[in-house]
């Protein structure tokens, strides 16, 4: 511990002199970093409060759904459809809206910005919450009724912690997602104007524009740094200890004995003293709080009519609001079509098809690498030592940091097939393929690695090898995990249109016609909202067709058949 | 309990789980209730117990209406029903928290439990980390924790191996034979029926669906009875003989 810390000291000592050093050698670069420093805090603030409004509404929302059956005949079907919908579609709207409601100051476009990574990841962890809470053994919950564990106690004891492993798991998914939806929004143009907040995104966007490569990179490099470090620090150890959560303790699952996420930084100075301190200050508003939920929980335990009441009236008035919402999107539609219909609308349907195919060419590409490679990486220790770092690397990245680098590559390439290249058909696929790739990558290996290792056995002393073993055993087990890692794919593709197809890079516009495109074209220069909300709803209406008519009947077909139980 | 009965409705269809049934407990009574598998057994000890509702009739206790979270009355499942998060000692105490017992007596309550059933040493470690036996006494621990007048155990031997589940039968009567402990009266599910015969002073025979009281009988073996014995073997052939 006392050695640690010595180290410690050691470290900043020489971080310190390197840093004036590098002041004399160098006072503009020492700048740069400040400054690039600076715009990391700024945007990781962002992440880390639309993280916490997230976590807050996903806890509620999944607690809603899984304990009030009334409501969750609303609930989970509008869960389900702001799952499905491309988010970024409706950011110019969002920022507009909130640029107007504080009269045109950056806290509105703040307020936009944290809203758009908000939507980005509170679904799946809303959803998460609601299957944990919903698939708690029957056991348990007659345990905590039979013990007397209601209100607080109960979410304590049993509903909070029975929704910690799925909490985390997806909060490292909407974590990269958040990324992904930063980067494209710390500059923004909706209505003409151009929003900008200082932020690394906003850095790398900017550079982007003037073709400046060492901006480019430093940008890219330092948002790569953070993100490797908060998934050191941060997700991994939170991942490690909420094993601890799990139900099903399937048998040579190997569960970490450890108390805290943070054994392994034991090191970090905690300042116990502040703490206790802080503990003490503390005291009369916890002693109040507990006064208080005990007050509660008497009311509740002499009148539980009081409680069913109180139940009533929530879901009178959601029920109020919904109608109300669902009512004025109907009038405003209808309002709509009375009116001539565009001239853009015109491009729609080829529009559509053109991002359909350009994502169907980058899924195929996507698929075509990642199914090897994570067969590779799933079946070999060594190849997964070697390649898996390099690979998490890569995959930090959110797409919508590279695209500079991808457009340049782009136009690099192009030339080389003179006069037909199209460096912006390129671009866009590549961008498209990026924001893909990285799912499917991921839960494949994990469906390579839940091969349990006797089914492995059995194929081998049965002498399976190379084309009947991948047919046989190695396509069968990763179907479902194909099939997860597509639809999370495919939902990031339909994202990544709205930054793919309308690029600015070194002074010039790189454009392709697409549903990204008109969407860029529904908000600037001119604004025009019934081609914002026409190309918004065929978005919706093509992701939410995709997903009955294709997902959710394979998924279904997939558990069936090839889920890997015993 | 009176005139309890419990169906289920499926598609406007009435299924019916549990005929009229009507019996008492008092003070001291070890009542076990058996039957074969699907007789509504389990689904008997959840109405007992105030976990589900009752289709018609009534359960009460001490003259009241039952309720689930009645700190009275306690429950040992077949599954253990532990909370894999938290320590042994943390599960035995949990019933006691919920009745809003201080602290510092809640955790001299759980120890004395826990030592109990003899699990001193293991008070900070995780559900999962015990063998079934183990899982059982805590879930033990627990329900006596809070100090119950009725216990009542769903299968409480049914997910262990014999030897273990023998061992924990006579542990269960070592301690029920201690009147300083808790409980008052003891209510047992079961589909074995060797181990009514040896535990319980009464024995009530459920038939199969829908269940219906075929006998109730009252088992006078002296204490600690012998399984070899033919007196034994004798109240396990009439009961056999009433549910086939």
């Amino acid at each position: 511990m006392r050695g640690t810390r010595r180290w410690l000291r050691l470290l900043a000592g020489i971080l310190v002199l390197a840093g004036l050093g590098a002041l004399i050698v160098d006072p503009q670069g020492v700048v740069t970093a400040a400054q690039l420093t600076l715009l990391a805090a700024f945007s990781t603030a962002r992440m880390v409060v639309a993280y916490l409004v997230a976590l807050v509404f996903a806890i509620g929302y999944g607690y809603a759904a899984a304990t009030r059956r009334k409501a969750a005949v609303f609930l989970l079907p509008l869960l389900d459809i702001l799952q499905s919908i491309p988010i970024l579609g409706f950011f110019p709207a969002a920022l507009i809206f909130f640029v107007a409601t504080f009269h045109g100051h950056p806290v509105g476009i703040e307020f936009a910005v944290v809203f758009l990574i908000f939507t980005s990841m509170a679904w799946n962890m809303a959803f998460g919450v609601y299957e944990s809470l919903t698939t708690i053994p029957q056991d348990l919950e007659a345990a905590a009724a039979a013990f007397g564990l209601r209100g607080w106690l109960r979410f304590r004891y049993l509903s909070f912690p029975a929704a910690i492993t799925k909490l985390i798991y997806n909060s490292v998914l909407s974590w990269t997602n958040g990324w992904f939806f930063l980067v494209a929004s710390e500059v923004f143009s909706a209505g003409g104007t151009e929003f900008q907040r200082p932020g690394l995104g906003a850095y790398i966007a900017v550079a982007g524009r003037n073709g400046d490569a060492t901006a480019i990179l430093g940008g890219i490099g330092v948002l790569a740094a953070v993100v490797l470090a908060l998934d050191i620090f941060l997700w991994r150890p939170l991942s490690v200890w909420s094993e601890r959560f799990r139900m099903d303790v399937a048998a040579g699952r190997e569960i970490p004995r450890v108390a805290s996420p943070y054994e392994r930084f034991r090191w970090i100075p905690r300042f116990p003293r502040a703490r206790r301190q802080a503990a003490v200050w503390l005291r009369p508003v916890v002693a109040g709080y507990h006064r208080l939920s005990g007050r509660l929980e008497r009311v509740y335990a002499a009148h539980p009519k009081v409680l069913i009441e109180i139940r009533r009236i929530d879901l009178a008035m959601f029920l109020v609001v919904f109608v109300i919402v669902v009512s004025t999107g109907l009038l405003g539609l209808g309002r709509m079509f009375l009116r001539p219909l565009p001239v853009d609308a015109q491009f729609l349907p080829s529009a559509t098809a053109l991002s359909f195919v350009r994502l169907l060419v980058a899924y195929g590409i996507a698929v075509a690498w990642t199914i090897p490679v994570a067969v590779l990486l799933g079946e070999s220790q060594r190849a997964s030592r070697l390649l898996a770092p390099v690979l998490e690397l890569f995959a930090s990245l959110p797409a919508t940091a590279l695209l500079p680098v991808i457009v340049g590559f782009s136009v690099f390439v192009a030339a080389s097939f003179g006069r037909f290249g199209q460096p912006a058909q390129l671009a866009a696929i590549l961008v498209a393929l990026f924001s893909m790739q990285w799912y499917l990558l991921f839960n494949l290996i994990a469906g390579v690695r839940a091969i349990p290792e006797d089914l492995r056995q059995a194929a081998r002393s049965f002498g399976l090898r190379g084309r009947t073993y991948w047919k046989r055993v190695l396509l069968p087990a990763i179907t479902p995990s194909l099939l997860t890692g597509s639809i999370t794919a495919w939902g990031a593709g339909w994202n990544a249109l709205i930054v793919s197809e309308y690029i600015q890079y070194a002074g010039q516009v790189f454009e392709v016609l697409g549903l990204g495109s008109l969407l860029n074209h529904a908000v600037y220069p001119t604004p025009d909202n019934d081609l914002l909300i026409l190309t918004i709803m065929t978005m919706i209406v093509v992701v939410l067709a995709m997903n009955k008519l294709l997902w959710r009947p394979l998924t279904r077909r997939a558990t069936l058949r090839y889920r890997l139980e015993v | 309990m009176k005139d309890v009965t419990k169906s289920f409705f499926e598609n406007g269809k009435e299924f019916k789980v549990l005929e009229p049934l009507r019996f008492g407990l008092a003070e001291r009574d070890f009542v076990c209730v058996v039957g074969p598998s699907g007789c509504g057994k389990s689904t008997l000890l959840r109405i007992i117990v105030g976990l589900e509702p009752p289709t018609s009739g009534q359960v009460l206790f001490e003259g009241q209406p039952i309720r689930a979270d009645n700190p009275q009355v306690a429950m040992v499942f077949q599954s253990f029903a532990l909370f894999p998060w938290l320590t042994v000692q943390q599960n035995v105490e949990l019933g006691l928290e919920a009745k809003g017992t201080h602290p510092e007596e809640r955790q001299r309550i759980a120890r004395k439990f826990i030592e109990a059933v003899g699990l001193t040493g293991f008070e900070d470690a995780y559900p999962r980390e015990l063998s079934g036996g183990m899982k059982q006494r805590v879930g033990i621990a627990r329900a006596l924790g809070i100090e119950p007048l009725l216990l009542c155990m769903d299968e409480p031997f049914s997910s262990l191996d014999p030897l273990t589940a023998q061992n924990l039968r006579d542990e269960i009567l070592q301690l029920w034979s201690n009147p300083d402990l808790p409980p008052r009266a003891v209510l047992m599910v079961t589909h074995a029926i060797e181990e009514a015969v040896y535990m319980a002073d009464r024995v009530i025979v459920l038939s199969s669906r829908p269940g219906r009281m075929v006998a109730e009988l009252s088992i006078d073996l002296p204490r600690p009875r012998n399984r070899k014995e033919p007196e034994f073997y004798g109240w396990v052939d009439e009961i056999y003989s009433l549910i086939v």
